[in-house]
């Protein structure tokens, strides 16, 4: 094939593929995105919403207010940091919990992969504020793992400790809510590995932990990050957990931007926070993605 | 071919069937909180006025506030609570009212009209209320000795020591802070910003013996008896000692009106300035002025009653309850909570920042 | 190989117990004689005769259906394009408009949405919450996707051009197929993702829309009584039920699982 024809192939192709996603989220996403950006550098208005754009004698309303007051305070860092760490414990949790599940879905008969699959996710298709009522059910004070948890302490002679209304609580639920999220990536990754390479390998002698770490580990790594950005990213900005059944510590960035949005009604400064929560969100998994990618570039050399 | 075609056909009528209810000639689209009108009277009224009424929710008034602020519109009847009403009117989010259609509104108590912020009623109708109080478990409460009248009892860690880890509060700045400001003998509407950071550092010292502040799941808890005592609205604590009662609990579940004062919540019927339907919304702010029909929602929930011709109506026990017809001891020491500036609550969130991120 | 296999089986039964103890509760509970979710008292049927006469909840029910299976759908197609075109091509701004919905705060998108619709005078309803849920949901079906071409064999694709198939047909006969179980990973977050969602449909639903999280989060600071798991309980029956029947309408198109090349 010419190269001026495969170009043209190449760009047509471009634009048939990645065209109508790319127009889809340019007019659904970006723009309104972008008024949400503008917004950070204008006024909150009276009673709520933003002050006029264009003010009565003709100025336009544009400052850095909000951006300012962001650097001016070290507790919004805190805040952030905190939230940090929460998405961290959360995602490292699922990636654990998640693993075994999917690789058990991958490796069971093609009959019954379809149903294990769905039933991994069947849950998730009742309400959220149910099922994190039902956590509260499971560790209220007087159910059965508080009083087992709080037995154990009391033999140590340890305080009783709290479940519900705790990060214990606000970590668990967070685990919970975005399993799927680990499973399905991870599912759909590990699905595609080739028996023949570990059967190979234990041919040569590798025991099982070898073959897992050597073999399914470096190749489940694209499944890993996938996951791992689609828990890790959502955690990062979520409220409603902390709301219902954290503690009076648990007050992550997610409810600061919403409060922002709500209570304070000082939209700019949520836009900035936001705008700073999405960008770090991203450099974050970006960072990760970047050291995975050079990890497993040795991996592959050794 | 024919199994896509059953498929296709299916899907089709599934979409049919979402696309909305069979068209009714006449609707009033009323924005309400969830279980704040009794289905009774909507039912009432649709015959009265052969209409229908689509009803749609929200649980906080600042999430009405910031959706019409980004500009929705299609609502008639809004029900948002004092202060709200006067940033909608503020905002010029609202028309107002023809009081020659609404006779009714001479049925309300004069202490509840006539606010700062809407001075003749130009605007709003007094629809319900409530106050924000303690609510708290008898048994427990009497076996530990505690007060209930006092707002001490959630502030003063000599009395929260004995009930650490039982007590919520409300998740709200603004609540939070007036109770604060009460116990500490100011105006709940106080703005100065000495007074404001005095309220948060005593906050900040009784956080450690609170379980968590709570504005969404406190009330069960509450009722099942894992906490003993909240910072919560009146209408909650009401329903869970219902809730408390038939589960057959040992305890009951009070209401405490601290003696040092508590906010008043007094949620107004409103018209939205492009309701499509103003007669209607009209119509039905004249129905729920109504003796009648303004008691049923107090004998579901327990709220309280602006409205003088619906004492009749209520049931005995409900009229007892301070609550819902506070005596003239306790009106004096109730306050409406008013409405801040931005700057005031860029403050008020900075302070709350702090205090949730403090240990 | 027993070993290891053994300690699979039990790690990813705990899993599977981690997610069900939960579902258990909410179910139960749904039998639940008290208004409130917090603690068995007795059984009954009270609360399916209540949602049976309860028009909003199931008119709610059925829009969050509807909506779900045309965001999951139209996000589905749009995410796989996405994916695949990440992979073979560079794209530059693709990957930040794919990624960035994943990581906004949902209350700044639907501010955002709410305005953007005003802005173009588009009456709120059933379709501007579809799509606002298509928006959020290209990302995650784009990113699975895009994980599961990672590390393809190119070699079948190339041996199917130059065995005469137009690109069209290569991808529909080689490249789909393979990457059909990332696809159908997406579909389903996708779903899950639209029929659970609150702050965003708070904000882009019509005057007269309720979806199912809108009518359940009203209630949440009364009561959210056991009628939730009621509904909950027969939504999840109900979807179950269309995949399962779908599923045998379609067995080629939906297998989620392929033969190893």
């Amino acid at each position: 094939m010419a190269t001026g024809e495969a170009r043209r192939g190449e760009r047509r192709g471009r634009w048939l593929v990645g065209g109508p996603p790319l127009a889809y989220l340019v007019v659904f996403f970006a723009i309104p995105t972008l008024i949400m950006v503008l917004a950070s550098f204008r006024t909150p208005g009276d009673f709520g919403g933003l002050a006029p754009l264009v003010s009565a004698d003709g100025t336009l309303d544009l400052n850095v207010e909000s951006w300012a007051r962001l650097v001016e305070d070290a507790v919004y860092l805190e805040v952030f940091a905190k939230s940090v760490v929460y998405a961290l414990v959360t995602t490292v949790a699922c990636l654990v919990l998640a693993y075994p599940l999917a690789a058990l879905i991958a490796q069971s008969p093609r009959k019954y992969r379809d149903l294990l699959l769905l039933l991994v996710i069947l849950p998730f298709w009742s309400n959220f504020l149910i099922r994190v009522y039902a956590w509260m059910i499971i560790l209220g004070p007087n159910a059965a793992l508080a009083k087992a948890v709080n037995g154990a302490l009391a033999l140590v002679g340890v305080e009783p400790v709290p479940l519900l209304f705790s990060s214990f609580a606000v970590l668990v639920c967070l685990v919970y809510v975005h399993l799927p999220f680990m499973v399905l990536p991870l599912y759909a990754n590990l699905e595609k590995h080739d028996r023949a390479l570990l059967d190979a390998a234990q041919d040569l002698g590798a025991n099982a932990w070898q073959r897992f770490w050597r073999i399914t580990f470096p190749l489940s790594l694209p499944g890993v990050y996938a996951g791992g950005a689609l828990v890790f990213i959502p955690a990062l900005g979520i409220f409603a957990i902390p709301d219902i059944l954290g503690g009076p510590n648990d007050s992550l960035i997610g409810n600061l931007i919403k409060q922002q949005f709500l209570e304070t009604r000082d939209w700019p400064f949520g836009s900035a926070l936001s705008i700073v929560l999405t960008f770090a969100a991203l450099a974050l998994a970006g960072l990760a993605a970047w050291i995975g990618r050079r990890g497993s570039g040795e991996m592959a050399r050794a | 071919m024919t199994r896509r075609l059953a498929l296709l056909a299916a899907f089709a009528a599934f979409a049919a069937a979402a696309a909305g209810p069979v068209l009714a000639a006449d609707r009033l689209h009323l924005y309400n909180w969830n279980n704040y009108i009794a289905p009774e009277t909507v039912k009432r009224f649709e015959a009265a006025c052969k209409c229908e009424v689509v009803q749609t929710y929200y649980s906080d008034n600042e999430e009405l506030l910031a959706k019409l602020a980004a500009g929705a519109k299609g609502y008639d009847v809004l029900v948002p609570t004092g202060n709200t009403v006067e940033a909608l009117v503020k905002g010029r989010q609202l028309q107002p009212l023809d009081k020659a259609k609404i006779p009714n509104l001479r049925n309300v108590d004069p202490a509840y009209l006539d606010t700062p912020w809407d001075p003749g009623n130009q605007y709003s109708a007094p629809y319900a209320m409530s106050t924000t109080i303690l609510g708290y478990n008898d048994q427990k409460m009497k076996e530990l000795g505690l007060p209930t009248d006092t707002w001490a009892v959630i502030f003063d860690p000599k009395f929260l020591a004995r009930v650490k880890g039982r007590v919520t509060v409300l998740d709200s700045s603004a609540e939070l802070f007036a109770a604060a400001f009460k116990y500490l003998g100011y105006s709940a509407n106080d703005v100065d910003e000495k007074h404001w950071r005095e309220a948060a550092d005593l906050i900040k010292m009784a956080k450690p013996y609170w379980a968590a502040f709570n504005a969404s799941s406190y009330i069960k808890e509450l009722t099942v008896g894992n906490i003993w005592l909240v910072h919560g609205y009146s209408n909650d604590i009401f329903q869970a000692n219902l809730d408390a009662q038939a589960a057959g609990r040992k305890f009951r579940i009070l209401q405490g009106v601290p003696k040092e004062g508590a906010v008043l919540a007094v949620d107004s019927m409103v018209i939205h300035r492009s309701a499509p339907r103003p007669d209607l919304a009209h119509q039905f702010i004249n129905f729920m002025l109504d003796g009648r029909n303004s008691a049923e929602l107090t004998n579901l929930i327990g709220s309280g009653n602006p409205n003088l011709d619906a004492a009749r109506h209520i049931k005995p026990e409900l009229k007892a309850l301070p609550a819902v017809f506070p005596p003239k001891e306790v009106a004096a020491k109730l306050e409406q909570l008013n409405e801040l500036s931005p700057a005031q609550r860029r403050l008020r969130n900075r302070l709350w920042t702090e205090i949730r991120a403090s240990r | 190989m027993r070993k290891g296999r053994v300690a699979l089986w039990a790690a990813a039964l705990v899993a599977y117990a981690f997610l069900y103890v939960p579902l258990a509760i909410v179910v139960v509970y749904s039998f639940n004689d008290s208004r409130l979710n917090a603690e068995w008292v007795g059984f009954t049927l009270d609360w399916y005769r209540k949602l049976a006469n309860d028009d909003e909840m199931i008119r709610a029910a059925v829009n969050s259906l509807a909506i779900a299976l045309v965001a999951s759908l139209v996000s589905t197609v749009l995410g796989t394009m996405a994916g695949v075109a990440m992979h073979r091509y560079r794209m530059r701004v693709l990957p930040l408009l794919v990624f960035a919905p994943i990581a906004i705060p949902e209350i700044l998108m639907g501010v955002a949405l709410l305005i953007f619709f005003v802005l173009l005078n588009l009456t709120l309803g059933l379709v501007s919450v579809a799509l606002a849920h298509i928006a959020f949901c290209i990302g995650f079906v784009a990113i699975v996707v895009r994980a599961r071409l990672a590390g393809m064999d190119e070699s079948l694709v190339e041996a199917a051009r130059d065995c005469g198939a137009t690109p069209w047909q290569a991808f529909l006969r080689v490249t789909l197929p393979l990457i059909m179980p990332g696809v159908i990973a997406g579909a389903l977050m996708a779903f899950t993702l639209s029929i659970d969602d609150f702050v965003i449909t708070f904000f882009t639903a019509g005057a007269g829309t309720v979806t199912l999280p809108l009518q359940i989060y009203s209630m949440i600071k009364i009561a959210v009584t056991p009628e939730v798991n009621a509904v909950s309980t027969l939504l999840m029956l109900l979807t179950l039920v269309l995949i399962v029947v779908a599923a045998r309408l379609s067995p080629s198109l939906l297998r989620t699982n392929q033969e190893n090349p």
